[in-house]
């Protein structure tokens, strides 16, 4: 016996070994409901004891290898490479009060889609609260695409957990260790997320390929889906919030088991082969955080006005050329249309003041207020010659500001009187109301 | 090729290492393959665990070392990873155990019988890999065999780059 125990000792100790692991993966297998095996995504005690001590062993060097990385690049960044900083800082500069104007655009739309959510009692979550955190190391294999961060338990992190960069997501929180976390990236095989294309308005689930590349499957043939469509969350996988971008089509392939159906490989908007830095978020909530509502005041009280002034001139032009269809040639591109041309070669001459002001005065005329432009000084100041006398019964007078002309429109609605950014035609209907006009003469005062 | 039998090869030539070698090496192997991906991107066609394991293994010309350090390396990796853990440890516990047996009978020394084992070990591993998921497991993945292809290129590289650099950590009588 001993004779034999020690000829094939070798082999007696390798078939040990591979029967406890052999052992140790059945553990870790079960069978779901449909009959096909697959892995318990929650860790049994044992198997995660031995994926702690794992990272306990790997993570501190990999930290220390980072931290050196960071300290070498901070130093070269900080100290050494500061060459065009202030165009940099000129240029960042330049981008904030862009951005404020354009957060402040957008401010008035976010509360009214804030209150017709509430009107319809959904639910919308936003970001309340983001960790950030560096990406250490990767799991080695590209059979898993997971990857590691320096926050962990001690930075309060969850299973389950959203994470983004600024491009887009990137993915969800696998496994929580004392200082570290464990990343299931989205272009995994296992992952899942619920996401939407932003104009068809199509649901799917993404996860990842073997390639590594995300895709979006079980999706019935739509001949609607095009490469180029943005890809975003939907929202129902209570993982990320809705809205986040995700990627864009990159192409349309058929389901190589089902021939009705078709898989949507993505092009992702994070660059998940190259992750730095992350976010993770850790709250979300049905409002505004303090820190978002400061951000939205202190827009509102920089650039507020000044975009609120933007947007009425934006309209007012608008309305404008809609009214002047003889200054818009539809030939010429948007830009080069002479409505946008400032430089007027034969001003205006203004009427001198009346010494003594009757009914026939302009401005001094009593009855219905006319639907006027939205400019101030055509508002304010009536053209020479204008004769409020010569409108036909029926029909309101229209004044254009900058020629002066005087053209009657056929009375609808009674339009209480106008005041600069009040005017609130629809755009639409406006072409019906000045389409008969091109046939009555054209008055000139 | 040396003409000398196994048996006495074997005991003359087994070589001997410091005993932080056995640690630090194996460790530094881990936490490299664990770190250089995030550097190279889709790019990381190598698996230094195995790379180590099958110096070691060919190192000792010891089966049961060699079945035992790649067990270990591979269930490592596997606890690194999010499947299950014991695919890579059985894959590489078979390279140890092949490693070193075949070791002991053919003429190691030799830089191209070298690279030529490497690459073979790196593809049976990819192999033993398959058949523990989808046979053993019956679970499903995505298996590309040109990548396979590219990692077992890879990892011939490196060894063409690191055994040299190991053998200067050996003992000297």
């Amino acid at each position: 016996m001993d004779s034999f125990f020690t000829r094939y000792r070798n082999l007696l100790v390798l078939l040990a070994i591979l029967l406890a692991q052999i052992v140790g993966l059945a553990v870790q297998v079960r069978r779901t409901g449909a009959g096909s095996n697959t892995l318990d995504p929650r860790d049994e005690p044992g198997v995660r004891l031995i994926r702690l001590w794992a990272n306990a062993l790997v993570s501190p060097p990999e930290r220390l290898i980072h931290s050196s990385k960071l300290g070498a690049g901070y130093l070269w960044q900080n100290y050494l490479d500061l060459r065009h900083v202030r165009e940099q800082n000129r240029d960042l500069q330049q981008t904030i009060d862009r951005l404020r104007l354009e957060q402040a655009a957008l401010l008035e739309d976010a509360r009214q889609g804030q209150r017709l959510q509430g009107l319809l009692d959904f639910q919308q979550k936003y970001i309340y609260k983001t960790v950030a955190a560096q990406a250490i190391g990767t799991s080695g294999s590209d059979q898993s695409r997971v990857f590691y961060i320096d926050k962990g338990a001690d930075y309060k992190l969850d299973r389950d957990m959203a994470v983004i960069t600024a491009d887009g997501i990137v993915g969800k929180v696998r496994d929580v260790f004392p200082h570290t976390a464990q990343v299931l990236a989205i272009d995994d095989p296992t992952s899942g997320a619920g996401v939407i294309l932003e104009t068809t308005r199509i649901r799917g689930i993404l996860r990842g390929n073997g390639a590594g590349q995300p895709q979006i499957v079980d999706l019935l043939a739509d001949p609607r889906i095009q490469p180029g469509e943005r890809v975003l969350t939907a929202g129902g996988d209570l993982v990320f919030p809705r809205g986040m971008p995700v990627g864009v089509v990159e192409k349309v392939v058929r389901d190589p088991e089902r021939d009705s159906f078709i898989d949507v490989i993505v092009t992702p908007a994070a660059h998940l082969d190259r992750i730095d830095e992350v976010l993770v978020i850790t709250s979300t909530q049905p409002r505004f955080s303090p820190q978002q509502q400061q951000d939205l005041a202190t827009s509102e009280a920089l650039k507020g006005s000044e975009a609120a002034a933007i947007k009425e001139q934006k309209k007012a032009s608008e309305v404008m050329a809609e009214r002047l269809p003889g200054l818009t040639d539809p030939k010429l591109p948007p830009d080069q249309q002479p409505l946008l041309d400032n430089s007027n070669p034969n001003p205006v001459a203004h009427p001198p003041q009346a010494l003594h002001p009757d009914r026939f005065t302009p401005g001094a005329a009593s009855g219905p207020a006319p639907a006027t432009v939205p400019d101030s000084s055509a508002a304010s100041k009536p053209e020479a010659g204008s004769k409020p006398s010569q409108q036909k019964p029926g029909q309101e007078k229209e004044t254009t500001p900058d020629s002066g002309t005087t053209r009657p429109v056929p009375k609808t609605t009674p339009r209480p009187a106008s005041s600069p950014g009040r005017q609130t035609t629809p755009r639409q209907a406006q072409p019906q109301q000045t389409q008969p006009q091109k046939d009555e003469p054209r008055r000139n005062p | 090729m040396s003409v000398l039998g196994a048996d006495f090869r074997r005991d003359f030539e087994i070589r001997r290492y410091p005993f932080l070698v056995y640690g630090l090496v194996p460790l530094t192997a881990l936490v490299l393959q664990a770190w250089l991906p995030r550097l190279l991107g889709p790019y990381a066609w190598f698996d230094l665990p195995l790379v180590v394991t099958v110096y070691f293994a060919l190192g000792r010309r010891s089966p049961i070392q060699g079945t035992l350090m790649g067990a270990a390396m591979g269930l490592f990796e596997d606890a690194l990873s999010h499947h299950a853990i014991g695919v890579n440890g059985i894959a590489k516990t078979m390279a140890g155990f092949l490693a070193a047996s075949v070791g002991v009978r053919i003429d190691v020394e030799n830089f191209t019988i070298r690279l030529m084992f490497i690459f073979v070990l790196s593809l049976l591993s990819s192999a033993i890999y398959v058949f523990v998921y989808r046979v053993l497991l019956g679970l499903d993945l995505d298996w590309g065999w040109f990548m396979a292809l590219l990692t077992a290129l890879g990892n011939s590289a490196i060894a063409l780059v690191m055994f040299p650099l190991l053998d200067r950590l050996q003992l000297q009588d």
